[in-house]
């Protein structure tokens, strides 16, 4: 079943247009990956499916238009995970983990028993329970990612939009946070992760988006999508074919 | 638990300080007489607990207060531990109008026109900023226009000092600007409370939101909160709750950006929590001033924004000097 639709989707910034014509489905139990080179309109594009930008064409979450939803309802069904794992304040990884669970506050009540569950499940999940009462800044860019994740995963939303979720880490921690995206997808949400790493979108992804150009040039299951030819023409690399476990996976060989 | 204890202490560290108040000045009271003459009102001790000593404590601990919620609301919505309420131009503002009604109104200064000509001054800045900036404007935007704003009010400021008529209207703008409570009467009161419980009002509904700008803006808008909403409100909450602060008390300095220092680490870093203790330690700074005034030698009296300053900034640069590490967010 399809959680999320796009549509025609369009976004123009500044005089710009960023993004043309989007048409995408994400259903339940997938892990979509969305590649393309910079700036290519990747994080617009997933900006818009959470509502954040301003965008044309028809944008469907559970069969509901997204710009009818209040900015709250909203944000129960789509949890979104910025670039960079932002925390500006030393506040304790709980609290940070909490705050996914603001969307499903009541204003005149503080935390649930169910909030403290999911949060403790998130955190569970994430493996990041044994420091939940530390100082978020003070942790290492694997486990600020850890708990970036474990934030979006709070929400319980069924769909979950992430910006380059592997970037900056260790290849453990690209591997530790990309099972966690599959398992999430495997529990039933639909996983959207831009990513850079094609190897890594091939070996854990169920379709891929390329994007290019503001335009969805491809979305099929990855050995489709990163078809020589399309690598060629989107990313100006040539890319090898090795086979890892039972998948082909792109390995970027040269510049073109 | 830990949340509610400190603001317990701070609480009663304010009742405290609000006793101490009443007794200390020119008449020196014993707590008892002030106490009964604060509730019977009879006697030369009545008249002073309640008609010269009880609102300037009020006012006191309103105005700290307010100062130590602005500030920390500043600094949950820019995120930045450098935020205070002088970033906007408000108080700016608020000072520039009533140095123009000292100077030129021929109004003394503890007349309820310089209170009212403050606050205009504070709600036209913050009509200039809106308009300047545009209501859904970005914080870059925002920060910048008021930024010019609060030049321009000093600019005019420092204009009415260079044309005042005589020296002695100088001098006294000059003492006003540096802050004081001296004679303030429950006239005052009355004019500057309403503004700083609307701003209270409008500060404390943003505190989920500051709470959710730890994430950064995008994720804070994933997460439900209105972040353009929460500027604009933020930016008149500030305004008109400090513009009546500077209004009545003049240029209190620090306080703002002291007071949430001095609890951030009692509540964890939590923007949200920080917002009713740093109010409390707001309020208990500025009376600990007010009362440090009334101490010292009664040949001058020294400026409140004076005392705020000399008092805060050793407490702030002790507590930068312990939390160098988490300010500078560097992993230890």
């Amino acid at each position: 079943m399809s959680l999320l639709t796009a549509q025609g989707v369009s976004v123009r910034l500044g005089g710009t247009t960023i993004v043309q014509g989007a048409n995408l489905s994400l259903r339940g139990g997938e892990l979509v990956a969305l590649v393309g080179p910079n700036g290519a309109g990747k994080t617009t594009l997933m900006r818009a499916l959470a509502g954040l930008v301003p965008a044309t064409g028809s944008i469907m979450l559970g069969g509901q238009p997204l710009d009818s939803m209040k900015p709250r309802d909203r944000a129960r069904h789509i949890a979104y995970l910025p670039q960079g794992h932002i925390f500006h304040w030393p506040m304790a990884v709980a609290s940070i983990v909490m705050l996914g669970r603001a969307p499903h506050a009541d204003p005149f009540s503080s935390t649930s028993a169910q909030d403290h569950a999911a949060v403790e499940r998130a955190l569970m999940t994430t493996e990041t329970l044994s420091f939940a009462e530390r100082a978020v800044t003070t942790l290492s860019g694997g486990e600020k990612a850890r708990v970036a994740l474990a934030r979006a995963l709070a929400t319980q939303a069924p769909v979950l939009l992430a910006d380059e979720p592997t970037a900056a880490l260790d290849p453990r921690h690209q591997l530790v946070v990309m099972e966690l995206l599959r398992n999430a997808a495997r529990a039933g949400n639909a996983v959207l992760a831009i990513m850079h790493d094609l190897t890594l979108a091939a070996r854990f992804a169920d379709r891929v988006l390329v994007m290019d150009r503001g335009r969805i040039v491809a979305d099929a299951p990855p050995t489709k999508a990163f078809a020589p030819e399309r690598l060629a023409a989107v990313f100006g690399i040539q890319a090898v074919s090795v086979e890892v476990g039972d998948k082909r996976v792109p390995i970027a060989g040269r510049a073109l | 638990m830990k949340t509610i204890r400190i603001e317990l202490a701070l609480a009663a560290l304010i009742v405290t300080l609000a006793v101490l108040s009443l007794m200390v000045g020119p008449a020196g009271l014993s707590p008892r007489a002030a106490i009964n003459g604060l509730i019977s009102g009879d006697g030369p001790a009545g008249v002073i607990a309640r008609d010269i000593r009880l609102p300037r404590t009020v006012l006191a601990a309103l105005i700290g207060a307010t100062l130590g919620l602005s500030g920390a609301a500043l600094q949950g919505l820019l995120r930045n531990p450098l935020a205070e309420p002088a970033l906007f131009g408000a108080p700016q503002a608020a000072a520039a109008a009533a140095a123009l009604v000292i100077a030129f109104g021929f109004a003394p200064v503890t007349s309820f026109a310089v209170p009212i000509a403050g606050i205009l001054g504070a709600a036209i800045s913050i009509a200039g900023l809106v308009a300047i900036a545009g209501r859904r404007a970005s914080l870059t935007v925002t920060l910048l226009a008021g930024l010019a704003l609060a030049s321009f009010a000093g600019a005019v400021t420092a204009l009415i000092l260079n044309l005042a008529p005589n020296p002695f209207i100088a001098l006294e703008i000059a003492f006003w600007l540096l802050g004081s409570l001296e004679d303030r009467s429950t006239d005052h009161l009355a004019i500057a409370a309403p503004f700083m419980l609307a701003s209270w009002i409008l500060l404390a509904a943003n505190a989920r939101a500051f709470r959710a700008l730890t994430l950064g803006e995008d994720a804070a808008a994933s997460l439900g909160a209105d972040v353009a909403r929460t500027r604009m409100l933020v930016v008149v909450g500030v305004a008109l709750g400090v513009g009546a602060a500077v209004a009545v008390a003049g240029a209190v300095g620090f306080v703002g950006l002291v007071a949430p220092h001095l609890v951030r680490r009692a509540v964890g870093s939590d923007p949200a929590r920080l917002l009713l203790p740093a109010a409390l330690a707001g309020a208990a700074l500025v009376l600990a001033a007010d009362i440090a005034i009334r101490l010292g030698p009664s040949v001058v009296e020294i400026k409140l924004g004076v005392v705020t300053a000399l008092i805060g900034v050793p407490v702030f640069l002790a507590i930068i000097f312990r939390e160098r590490r988490l300010l500078e967010g560097a992993p230890s």
